[in-house]
């Protein structure tokens, strides 16, 4: 039974609980065990722009904590999976690097010896789980349904440090967990391209425009709903779509659900349990239409 | 020569300031005058200049030297220089060493003089040893067949085969496509004079076809290669064409022929037959049966149509693969280059979007004997395209799509298209999308600034990606102008992939039948990038064409005339003198175990078991000195690499400070011109590596290393080409038996096994042992004092004998 | 167009240039490669923020480096608008890791108290604060603990603060000169 110390970072407990909850109910029906990380910092990601180091250390600081634990990392989050991820491979790697974080860990009485591996909820599923499993466990088949995928640059980029073998011209890991659940996962344009949310601090205008055209793409496919595996573009699409709409004039109402959302359904949870009501453009169509199948 | 008191000649060499500039000269040249047996030792500018030359040759006479070292290149550059100095002088040349302090020292310890001068006083401390113990050697002749072969018949092989026929020899032409004319055949014009491709390359086809000294053997391929330099056996699989030369090219057969197919000359863009000729001035112009689309399979005729149209009954279905076996002297490799393919670059849509050709579809689609007549119509409604992209480097200079290096012919030959373009549709908007237009050679720039004149514009940055209209099929470009700093967002009907070349799939194949060394780029290797650009590593191997790197036609065919000459000029002699490297086996230890005879790559070593000896056949003999390494019993060695002088090298090294240095053994065609590689390039590395050359990293002896340990050494390493690329066919699967044979030994003993290192490294992987001897040194620092005792006491065995 | 040609001065002054720029940049992890950039704007071709901003072009960035136009790149706030998805990084032909480029910059402009984006300042003082990037109020404590989620793993705010300390960023993130918004 694949064990794994789970990394909800930071995003997930400020805003995300529907995240959280439905990964972990689709995880222990089945029978990925979590365990929670003793101590935890943020995974450093956000302050790569301001101090390399201080990401690296606080990066190291959660793997040295794994480390401990002797547990592989999974992340919900793909900019946490990339900074433990890349960190933990670039440390595994470059021994002169290794050496001055170690030098920065030796401080708080911690040392990295690159013994575990990062992955991402969708890794685990993908890898540990595997595909006839996650079948299997499919009881509400959501034949009818037609959406779109949003893997995030994270779990695709830089693919260098990434792994896992997905394609970031051509990515087809969430796609092919999308499949399972019996939805049909339709392609658009530009699908691995970036939503815009890293920089809506410092700027509103062009993350704005990048989110919309990536909206434009997916409607111009009909896709009944967008199913993202990334906290932070979830937050683009769904709690910033009324603001977009407004921005530029326009109607897209397109729900935007986690990918354990949507797995969780297909297995028979009721939207209650996965947090549903959570999402800020309501599913009720889609809801219904799932309901309406299933009869 | 009389063997008396030994007198060697010490000659450090300046080489202006290549070696001068980080060793000190003056200082090295004193040093070497108080080792054993120097009776001289001089420091100089340039040794190899005549005036250097001039002076070892008095010095030989007036000061009786009779061994001579010279310290400066490597003795793969001018060991033959030396040599013949000495034999002017009435020294034998196997009395001349060479201590390699500019390559393996100055270059690549740039800014340590104090541990560069260190390091090349050891190198010549080593070198006098050895030459101490050099002995004079004659060397025997062996005859060189007057034939050639020539592998490929695009136009450096045609050219090659000419030139070789024409001198007189007779030369054997082998081609595996049905036709020779290979690229050029299919290109339209040729830049920069515009010149009909195939109306300047027929008459060269022909003159092969009908050539008496030519015997052409097309849809063939080389199978087999023995032998050496002058002396190869060569097998040839020549496949059936299923037509005999009784054909007249008519053409009636392809008329009634039921079978359709894709025509691989014109790119798949026109058809042809199952019977078919490739092309109109093909060479043969007999014609050929494709047997994976005619209906006719196994012998079993069930359409006779062809049979019946032929009035000569030329058709033969019963013609069988034949394997033919040649003996020539020289084999000049020519075989030519891949395109690259862009259908593996998703964000170009080629294969998608049928509007994205490459230029060599191009070529087709604007050839008069093309597909359409000349007429440049676009794949998705065949109209003429009125605005039309090129774009350059696809597939080239990108270490994340295609290959690093530059294609040489990409840049002209799109601004060669382009003016095609303007001559027949001059209303028609061009733009050539490009990171940098290289117009270097004769007459390119005229026809660069021809282009510009015409209206061609020229865009500087690369396409991030076209997206097709999906109802006009029409295609945008999206990139950016970083001359104005600017996005651009074009719209075009047709767009070129200015595709690149890359080294023929086929290259591995021949790479190995003929035991060549390859270029990181994946082309073919010539002796020396400068002064011996067409010759092999391997002797009597010659290149000409795409096959050594990407060239365009004038330099294929002034490569393929100096691969000729160089071919000429050996077939010409006669004969070749070959090494004095051979075994030299001691009956009196023999034990007739036979070992050796079973680890000679070239089997010339046979067990006589009456006599209970060995005998060796020195002309067959390669001069790898497995078999001295192989021998349990001290019964054989190799001459000029004898276990004496390897032994007296590794105890020069291991005198002072053994604790702190790494014994590398490295093999001369790969690890040797590796380690040479990496001072050419100036890439540095840590100093306290003592490099022993041998020929071949199957000549080392697990007594070599025991000797280094035994001595104190900290760490040993064994170098040599990458398995599969020996140039001793496969001796160096005998070097990894040997050493992880000795890392078990190790392990046994409680030594760390690490402190022994194999590494295969070909000689353009500079950076590869660059990088090995980086991390050999920190290996050598945490060897500690006991660590060094114990290998010292575990191998004291090896003390015995010197 | 217009408005980025006002916003770079044409001229580049002799003085501007520092030739040895590109060699101190080059010793940072992610920017080793930055000479062999040979300019072919597949970087900002490709970029997703390039297409909606008049100033944010990865490759004039890459050549500045270059050229050595320390003082332009550091006081150009349109720096800060990358949103490090990595495009650039995946795509270029010579293996230059642009986006590493943008952050070794990022850096050095926070490390010479320079310019940096108010948001960054929030990130770091609630990180400090409670070990999460986002303060996590009572509230949402409670709430996890009515759908029943596990209690969140706790902080050690001191071994954060060590860690801020010894790599210098606390010292950094005080002095340096802050900006709200970036204009695109």
């Amino acid at each position: 039974m694949p064990k794994y110390l789970i990394f909800l970072g930071c995003v997930i407990p400020y805003r995300l609980s529907s995240y959280e909850i439905s990964a972990r109910k689709v995880l222990e029906k089945l029978d990925v065990e979590l365990v929670e990380m003793p101590t935890f910092n943020c995974c450093g990601y956000p302050m790569d722009a301001i101090n390399h180091e201080l990401m690296l250390t606080l990066a190291a600081r959660n793997l040295c904590v794994a480390e401990k634990e002797n547990l592989n990392i999974l992340a919900l989050c793909n900019g946490c999976f990339c900074s433990l991820n890349e960190t933990n491979k670039m440390l595994k790697e470059d021994k002169k690097l290794r050496e001055e974080v170690n030098g920065h860990l030796k401080a708080i009485g911690m040392e990295f010896k690159g013994t575990i591996e990062v992955k991402h909820l969708a890794h685990v599923l993908a890898e540990d789980v595997g595909f006839d499993k996650i079948k299997d466990a499919v009881k509400k088949p959501l034949t009818n349904l037609s959406v779109a995928q949003h893997s995030g640059c994270h779990i695709l980029r830089p693919a260098k440090y990434v792994g896992h073998g997905d394609d970031p011209e051509n990515p087809t890991l969430l796609k092919n967990l999308i499949r399972l659940t019996g939805a049909q996962c339709l392609d658009y344009m530009d699908e691995s391209a970036c939503c815009g949310n890293p920089i809506i601090g410092v700027n509103e205008e062009v993350p704005f425009q990048m989110a919309k055209e990536k909206l434009d793409h997916i409607r111009a496919v009909k896709a009944q709903a967008l199913i993202t595996a990334c906290p932070f573009c979830h937050m683009m699409f769904d709690m910033n779509q009324p603001r977009i709409e407004r921005a530029f004039n326009e109607k897209f109402g397109i729900p935007v659900l986690h990918y354990p959302q949507l797995l969780g359904l297909a297995m028979g949870f009721s939207p209650d349990e996965l947090g549903l009501g959570e999402l800020r453009v309501k599913p009720t169509e889609l809801l219904n239409q799932i309901q309406g199948g299933k009869s | 020569m009389a063997e008396g008191e030994i007198r060697i000649g010490v000659y450090v060499c300046h080489c202006g300031l290549n070696i001068a500039g980080s060793v000190d000269c003056k200082e090295v040249a004193k040093y070497a005058a108080t080792l054993p047996h120097v009776v001289l030792a001089k420091d100089n500018r340039y040794t190899c200049s005549d005036q250097g030359q001039e002076m070892i040759k008095k010095d030989i006479k007036e000061h009786r030297l009779n061994r001579v070292v010279v310290a400066s290149c490597s003795p793969r550059l001018h060991e033959p220089t030396f040599r013949k100095t000495c034999e002017d002088a009435g020294l034998n040349k196997y009395l001349f060493e060479m201590a390699n302090i500019r390559e393996q020292c100055s270059w690549v310890h740039l800014y340590d003089r104090k541990a560069a001068t260190e390091k090349a006083k050891d190198l010549v401390k080593m070198a006098v040893a050895k030459a101490a113990l050099l002995q004079p050697a004659e060397e025997i002749e062996v005859p060189i067949t007057r034939e050639a072969l020539v592998i490929g018949g695009g136009v450096a092989g045609i050219q090659a085969a000419l030139d070789l026929a024409d001198t007189g020899y007779k030369v054997y032409l082998v081609e595996k496509e049905p036709s020779i004319g290979g690229m050029m055949a299919r290109i339209d014009k040729t830049f920069p004079t515009m010149d009909c491709s195939i109306c300047i390359l027929a008459p060269k086809m022909s003159d092969v076809g009908h050539h008496p000294n030519i015997e052409l053997l097309t849809n063939s391929e080389v199978v087999e290669v023995k032998g050496y330099i002058g002396n190869f056996h060569v097998k040839v699989l020549k496949k059936p064409r299923y037509v005999k030369s009784d054909c007249t090219a008519c053409g009636e057969c392809a008329k009634v022929c039921p079978v359709i197919a894709p025509n691989e000359f014109d790119a798949g863009l026109a058809i042809r037959h199952a019977i078919y000729t490739p092309f109109a001035q093909a060479v043969p112009s007999t014609y050929i049966i494709d047997m994976n689309r005619c209906l006719n399979k196994d012998g079993v005729i069930v359409c006779d149509k062809c049979i019946k149209a032929c009035e000569r009954q030329a058709i033969d279905f019963d013609m069988k693969p034949e394997t033919i076996e040649l003996k020539v002297g020289t084999i000049i490799v020519a075989i030519g280059a891949d395109v690259f393919d862009p259908s593996v670059l998703p964000n170009y849509g080629y294969g998608k979007y049928s509007n994205v050709i490459t230029s060599l579809e191009f070529e087709r689609l604007i050839n008069a004997g093309g597909p359409s007549g000349g007429h440049l119509i676009r794949p998705s409604d065949m109209q003429i395209p009125q605005r039309v992209a090129f774009i350059q480097c696809v597939g080239s200079r990108s270490d994340r799509n295609g290959r690093l290096y530059c294609s040489n012919v990409c840049c002209m030959n799109t601004i060669k298209d382009s003016l095609l373009i303007k001559e027949h549709w001059p209303e028609t908007e061009i733009y050539v999308f490009y990171v940098d237009i290289r117009a270097y050679g004769k007459g390119f720039e005229d026809l660069y600034k021809r282009a510009k004149k015409e209206g061609v514009i020229f865009i500087r940055g690369l396409p991030a990606e076209i997206i097709e209209d999906r109802k006009t099929h029409n295609l945008w470009l999206i990139g950016e102008n970083t001359l104005q700093n600017e996005l651009y967002k074009v719209n075009v009907d047709m767009v070129i992939l200015s595709v690149g070349l890359e080294p023929r799939k086929e290259s591995e194949i021949i790479q190995r039948l003929l035991t060549l060394s390859k270029t990181q780029d994946g082309f073919f290797m010539e002796a020396h990038p400068k002064l011996r650009p067409v010759d092999a590593a391997t002797g009597g191997i010659f290149f000409a064409g795409c096959a050594e790197a990407p060239k365009d036609i004038k330099d294929s065919v002034t490569q393929a005339s100096a691969a000729a000459a160089r071919a000429g000029i050996l077939m010409a002699k006669g004969k070749v003198t070959v090494e004095a490297i051979t075994p030299i086996s001691y009956a009196d230890k023999c034990k007739a175990c036979g070992l050796c005879t079973k680890v000679c790559p070239y089997n010339a070593i046979t067990l006589n078991k009456e006599l209970k000896r060995i005998e060796v056949i020195e002309a067959a003999c390669g001069g790898c000195g497995t078999c001295a390494a192989e021998c349990p019993f001290d019964a054989l060695t190799q001459n000029h690499f004898t276990d004496e002088q390897i032994l007296a090298q590794i105890d020069a090294v291991t005198e002072y400070d053994a604790e702190k240095k790494i014994v590398a053994f490295c093999c001369n065609w790969c690890a040797y011109a590796g380690a040479d590689f990496a001072g050419v390039s100036r890439m540095q590395y840590p100093s306290n590596v003592r490099i022993i050359r041998t020929m071949c990293s199957g000549r080392v002896a697990p007594k070599f290393i025991e000797r280094a340990f035994a001595k104190g050494a900290a760490a040993v390493l064994v170098a040599g080409c990458h398995p599969g690329d020996c140039h001793y066919i496969n001796a160096n699967y005998h070097t990894k038996r040997r050493v992880e044979r000795f890392w078990e030994k190790m392990e046994k003993n409680g030594l760390n096994k690490e402190r022994l290192q194999l590494l295969w490294a070909s000689a353009a992987e500079g950076e590869r042992f660059a990088s090995k001897i980086r991390e050999m040194q920190t290996i050598v620092e945490k060897v500690s004092r006991e660590e060094i005792e114990s290998s010292k006491k575990v191998f004291e065995k090896a003390l015995g004998g010197s | 167009m217009s408005e980025a040609q006002e916003y770079v001065p044409s001229v580049i002054k002799a003085e501007e240039l520092n030739p040895k720029f590109k060699y101190e940049m080059s010793k940072k992890h992610g920017a080793e490669k930055i000479m062999l950039c040979f300019q072919c704007g597949t970087c900002t071709a490709d970029c997703p923020i390039s297409r909606f901003s008049d100033f944010y072009r990865p490759r004039k960035i890459a050549r500045m480096m270059q050229l050595g136009l320390k003082d332009r790149l550091l006081s150009d706030e349109a720096l800060w608008l990358c949103s490090s998805c990595f495009t650039c990084v995946d795509h270029c032909p010579q293996g230059v890791e642009i986006a590493g480029i943008v952050r070794v910059l990022r850096n050095l402009s926070v490390k010479e108290n320079r310019i940096m984006p108010l948001v960054y300042r929030e990130l770091a003082s609630n990180l400090l604060k409670g070990g999460y990037v986002y303060e996590i109020v009572e509230s949402r404590h409670k709430k996890r603990a009515e759908l029943g989620l596990p209690p969140l793993p706790k902080p050690n705010l001191e071994e954060i603060a060590k860690i801020f300390e010894i790599t210098g960023s606390s010292k950094m993130l005080e002095n340096v000169k802050t900006f709200e918004k970036v204009k695109s």
